[in-house]
């Protein structure tokens, strides 16, 4: 139960958040109300879906950059199925989830056959998919969705959208055997191709599942704002790859999980709208969210020492 | 590679051809800030229409939001010697360069939407402060001059962000009894201004009256936000721009305004203006195209 580790090892995440969310129930007792929790978790339920998805691939040592522009086009993809009264809805779901699966299918199978950086693959695939994004849309964003689409987006789907994919992927990663050649893969490629594991399908195949998560994240952000944006999405990678890393995965590969992902998503969560809650200005808000951030990293990886 | 020389020497050609007197048409050099906006391509558009309907050739680059790579744009069009410059700043102080190369060229050069520090030969658009204040205005009438306002802001620092702001808070400096309640940036992003608004309406709840947002992509995400919390009815909300969304939304009777930018009139008057300079005809070195505040009164003649 390696998987499980994470959730234990990040104790000092857990207590950086219980005491952010101590100060901010303090400070604005509407925080910690039902409704404003709801909120949070609907709110990282997209940078969730991404930090989820991309963490597959960092646990392989690799790293993909081109989330933010599969987030423009396959909300692109889906809207432009979407318009009332023309398909099912199940219709735009799956092509814009397929889109994104495309994406990071060819995003891993360039790294494995082509032996390209993934770095530099994913970088292409950022300006590539980015330009798909503003040629499908001609530029403008494609709207006039139907109301069974944007009902996707709002509510609580959303929260049952990133719970069923992290549930699923945690089970996955801690507990099938494709999962755990995941970790082998990236904790030492050469030992796990001579033990016989198929290092480039194991490759290929977690950037095609970030791939199709990245699909679903467009999907439900261009269902709650019924819009298809091809300018949606700028620098959502880092964000998504920053809750990764916060929640313990390591950026070399090998180490990490979805349990810890999820936390330093919520964290990202927690931090966003206590901001806003306590009407902190624009400009000291970057510089607050920084220090935090850093701040509750560097409190859980003193624990991890002792 | 062949083909690749083949292709630059018929250009070349063409150049050299383009450049005996007689039957040469009027070339502009356009540079725009980036072409992925809804508002710039419209932009284009009717620069466009402009351009075949006075029988002028445009070469239209698109700069992609840097400043640098639009330098580099005009000195090209420097280099093709074409009779004009139509340029859609980046950035007033990083797109300058820009201007100082073309007069320095002897090239006529015309600022379109937003301005340069450096003065241009013309400059066609608007008062971005207008735009703040015609929206904030109206949300002062609707609320009879007393209650709560939030306001929403684009990327701190933009030229539009702070002459918005300004406009905005004109207005409200007039006002005594109308009180910001908060104001944040939702860098002009639809999902953030949702996020955003969402988060207000948990620390301010009914305490907002109205909602000023500095473009329509984040009213549009203030819109959605309200709606979902069944608030909407109570809350006025107000945008800037008059994108194709936002003019849907207010004839639906969920915005309540938007300011519209008059993109065609931008767009043709800047081709307009470069035409006149060329031929050394008579031209406005400043033309202001005016917005215009659009409820559900007026709406129909803003969507075709």
């Amino acid at each position: 139960m390696n998987s499980l580790k994470p959730w234990l090892t990040r104790f000092g995440l857990v207590i950086a958040l219980v005491v952010i969310g101590a100060a901010l129930a303090i400070a604005k007792p509407v925080f910690l109300t039902v409704p404003n929790l709801i909120n949070v978790v609907r709110q990282i339920s997209i940078n969730g879906i991404l930090a989820v998805g991309v963490t597959y691939v960092l646990l392989t040592g690799g790293v993909d950059l081109s989330l933010g522009s599969l987030v423009a086009l396959t909300g692109v993809v889906a809207a432009g199925f979407a318009h009332p009264g023309e398909y099912p809805v199940f219709v735009p779901v799956l092509l814009g989830v397929l889109a994104g699966t495309a994406c990071g299918a060819v995003n891993g199978v360039v790294v494995t056959k082509g032996r390209v950086a993934p770095f530099i693959v994913t970088l292409g695939m950022m300006t590539v998919a980015r330009g798909l994004a503003l040629v499908i849309s001609g530029g403008r964003p494609v709207s006039n969705l139907s109301a069974e689409f944007n009902w996707i987006g709002n509510g609580p789907v959303p929260i049952i959208i990133l719970l069923v994919v992290a549930l699923v992927s945690w089970i996955f990663l801690a507990n099938l055997k494709l999962g755990r050649y995941l970790y082998a893969v990236g904790g030492n490629e050469n030992a796990a191709r001579a033990s016989g594991i198929n290092v480039d399908a194991v490759k290929v195949f977690a950037y095609t599942v970030c791939g199709s998560l990245a699909g679903l994240a467009g999907v439900v952000l261009a269902s709650r704002i019924t819009t298809g944006q091809p300018n949606a999405g700028f620098g959502y990678e880092l964000d998504a790859i920053a809750a990764v890393v916060i929640g313990g995965t390591s950026l070399s590969g090998g180490v990490g999980g979805v349990g810890g992902t999820i936390l330093g998503a919520l964290l990202m969560g927690v931090i966003n709208n206590g901001l806003d809650l306590l009407n902190v200005s624009s400009y000291y808000q970057q510089i607050v969210k920084g220090i935090i951030i850093v701040g509750a990293v560097w409190l859980d990886r003193r624990k991890e020492k002792s | 590679m062949k083909r690749l020389i083949a292709l630059a020497l018929v250009l070349a050609l063409c150049g050299c051809g383009r450049q005996e007197p007689g039957a040469k048409p009027i070339t502009i050099g356009v540079t725009l800030l980036n072409l992925s906006n809804e508002f710039i391509v419209m932009l284009h558009q009717a620069m466009e229409a402009k351009a075949k309907e006075l029988g002028v050739k445009l070469i239209v680059n698109d700069a992609q939001r840097s400043a640098e790579r639009q330098v580099q744009q005009v000195e090209s069009f420097i280099a093709q010697k074409v009779d004009a410059i139509i340029l859609n700043p980046c950035e007033v102080e990083a797109s300058s360069p820009a201007v100082d190369k073309a007069l320095a060229a002897g090239i006529p050069i015309v600022n379109v939407n937003s301005e340069t520090r450096t003065a241009p030969t013309a400059f066609v658009g608007s008062r971005d402060e207008e735009s703040g204040r015609i929206a904030m205005d109206y949300l002062a009438k609707r609320l009879n001059g007393q209650g709560n306002i939030v306001m929403m802001h684009g990327f701190m620092g933009q030229a539009a962000q702070i002459k918005r702001d300004q406009g905005a808070r004109e207005i409200l400096a007039k006002q005594p009894v109308l009180k910001l309640l908060a104001d944040q940036t939702a860098e002009w992003d639809r999902a953030k201004a949702m996020s955003l608004m969402e988060n207000w309406i948990q620390s301010l709840g009914p305490k907002i009256n109205a909602v000023f947002a500095q473009n329509d992509e984040m009213a549009m995400g203030a819109l959605l936000a309200l709606e979902q919390a069944k608030l909407k009815d109570k809350v006025i909300v107000a945008g800037v721009d008059a994108i194709a969304d936002a003019l849907q939304a207010v004839r639906a009777g969920r915005l309540d305004a938007t300011v519209f930018q008059d993109a065609r009139g931008q767009g043709s008057g800047a081709v307009e203006v470069a035409v006149k300079i060329i031929k050394k005809q008579p031209f406005e070195k400043q033309v202001f195209i005016p917005f215009q505040l659009v409820t559900k009164e007026n709406v129909g003649q803003y969507l075709k």
